[in-house]
């Protein structure tokens, strides 16, 4: 019996819960070389701002325990270039394609979404508040609840379609800056972004990072992504889609039992080209063993 | 970039072997990889199947045997993931993410009459097919290999057997020439440049550490031959996702270059080997 996945994100109905995360997909076309895209629900395409952006000097990625330090510094062609040439040979798949979107200023984030409205292939966009790696604006809108709340509004007010607002785990209470997002009209919550983090260069006696900091992520910061994920899930009534170093269907299951409506896969896209193949299908079999018909039954079963 | 599929194989370990030079070589089994990689392209290893060592490592490939189906890796032991690799069993299986980076094409081959090949450290592992393959299309071949000391040179004695002229240099002298490569670099220009018809048709390639591709970059620039360098770099996918991996390009309107996809092999002009 093949399983019915679906899931409903505000609006952005996907065919299973496994959505490709911002950055560690590019644009699809390197992707799909060595994976299938229609192995996912959805996809969410690199960070992209209003021009070309080159980003930061390397070393930009260092290996932890468990963990990646990046520091890619939100590299990309610019929305221009992104609508003309990246997401028409996206669309093709017929898979939902989000797109990533990072402003330095509100009016940024306002001109973003005007462009991507003209942009029918795109089925929703996902504010970032939350990029730790760039100097002026990112991380700033998801630290502040009236600054995530503007930074929301301004996309909110040029965009239609679903909103997913993702959010930074870099903060003292991520609940209230959820809050801020949903009150300013987010339709879907994503968390959690990368933790900002640091490597030494012990011979070279300097940090390893050319930007000297980066956002921390995989399987080593899973727990506190679970952790956000049960707050913010139960403290908001939108859905929220959790990621944070998942690489397995356990993992997956693990974020949707704390609250979590779909789940993103990044750093496991790096490792593993086939990961979000072999996490469909143990979602799928888990469910069939369980006899549970909808993900929505054991979305936040854990809380009772 | 290419847009080639990239296979990701259950790779059958053959061998592994400590070799001349304080370094370790396996052959794997990985058919689909060995049918259509080339020269100077590399693969992506989960060196066990866990989550730390979390990233595959990059290696170049040592050789490919397309009837075989195996392809060859060499390393020098450098942290945990390559102490790893030392410990695989004859008859185990790894995954082996491949080919990957842009590689030399045949195209290459018609173009040079002669190629200069040169080589630091590690870097000896790829230029070592790359020789291989030019002397089995009958290209005249020389190759300049520069390591610290006579325990860390590599075997090179297949390639003279192919026919390459080999010149070694050591910075302690306890083999071949005292110095470093591009001391026997210097030499093969002179040598060269008395006559520059010997110049035309000569392509050099170049692979080690940065500084040693920076100085080969400089003694080249006014000689007319062209150098391309293959590159490494701190690496986390491998396949052009992450963009981690990147060198900056000469031209700033450019940005940066992905090592993974871009390269690893640039014309040494366009990219920028000053340390950062």
């Amino acid at each position: 019996m093949k399983m019915d996945l679906s899931v409903d994100l505000g609006g952005l109905v996907i065919k299973n819960p496994v959505i490709a995360a911002s950055g560690a997909f590019g644009y699809g076309r390197e992707y799909a070389r060595a994976g299938n895209i229609d192995w996912f629900g959805g996809v969410t395409v690199k960070g992209t701002t209003l021009r070309r952006r080159h980003g930061n000097p390397p070393i930009r990625v260092c290996e932890t325990p468990s963990g990646l330090l990046n520091s890619i510094g939100l590299e990309n062609p610019g929305a221009r270039d992104v609508i003309d040439d990246h997401i028409p040979w996206l669309s093709q798949f017929g898979i939902p394609i989000i797109v990533n979107i990072s402003g330095d200023s509100y009016s940024e984030f306002s001109e973003l979404a005007r462009m991507f409205s003209d942009c029918p292939e795109v089925s929703a966009l996902e504010v970032n508040v939350s990029c730790p790696n760039v100097d002026s604006g990112g991380m700033a809108f998801g630290t502040n609840p009236g600054a995530c709340y503007r930074a929301t509004k301004a996309v909110r007010r040029h965009w239609s379609r679903p909103l997913i607002v993702k959010l930074t785990p870099n903060v003292t209470d991520i609940s209230e800056i959820a809050k801020a997002a949903v009150e300013a009209g987010a339709d879907t919550l994503s968390l959690i972004n990368t933790l900002v983090g640091m490597a030494i260069d012990i011979h070279g006696k300097k940090p390893v990072l050319g930007n000297t900091k980066g956002g921390l992520s995989g399987p080593c910061i899973k727990p506190i992504a679970i952790r956000c994920v049960w707050e913010v899930s139960q403290a908001v009534s939108v859905p929220v889609i959790g990621m944070g170093g998942i690489f397995s269907a356990e993992d997956a299951l693990e974020f949707i039992m704390a609250g979590a409506s779909a789940v993103a896969v990044g750093t496991a896209l790096l490792v593993d080209p086939y990961a979000p193949k072999k996490i469909v299908e143990g979602i799928s079999s888990y469910c069939q063993s369980h006899e549970i018909d909808s993900l929505s039954r054991i979305s936040g079963i854990a809380w009772k | 970039m290419s847009s080639l599929q990239i296979f990701d194989v259950e790779a059958r370990v053959l061998s592994v072997t400590k070799c001349q030079g304080n370094a370790y070589s396996a052959i794997l089994e990985a058919k689909e990889i060995a049918s259509c990689a080339k020269p100077m392209q590399f693969v992506n290893i989960m060196v066990r199947e866990s989550r730390d060592p979390l990233l595959r490592r990059p290696f170049s490939l040592s050789d490919i045997e397309p009837s075989k189906g195996t392809i060859a890796v060499t390393w020098a032991v450098v942290g945990k993931g390559t102490e790893l690799m030392t410990k695989w069993q004859s008859n185990q299986h790894i995954k082996v993410l491949g080919p990957l980076g842009n590689g030399i094409d045949s195209e290459f081959f018609h173009r040079a009459e002669k190629l200069i090949l040169i080589a630091g450290g590690t870097g000896f592992a790829p230029l070592f097919l790359l020789a291989k393959t030019a002397r089995q299309m009958n290209i005249d071949t020389t190759v300049l290999y520069g390591a610290k000391s006579l325990d860390l040179v590599m075997d090179s004695r297949p390639l003279q057997e192919m026919g390459c002229l080999v010149r070694i240099a050591t910075e302690d002298g306890s083999l071949g020439t005292k110095g470093l490569v591009t001391d026997l670099l210097e030499n093969e220009i002179d040598i060269a440049s008395d006559k520059p018809e010997d110049t035309a048709g000569v392509v050099s390639v170049a692979c080690g550490p940065l500084p040693m591709l920076a100085a080969v970059k400089s003694e080249l620039s006014d000689t007319g031959i062209p150098l391309y360098v293959s590159l490494e770099q701190r690496m986390a996918c491998g396949y052009g996702l992450c963009q981690g991996c990147v060198v900056k390009s000469t031209r700033p309107e450019e940005g940066y270059y992905r090592v993974c996809t871009d390269g690893p092999v640039f014309l040494a002009s366009d990219v920028d080997l000053e340390r950062e």
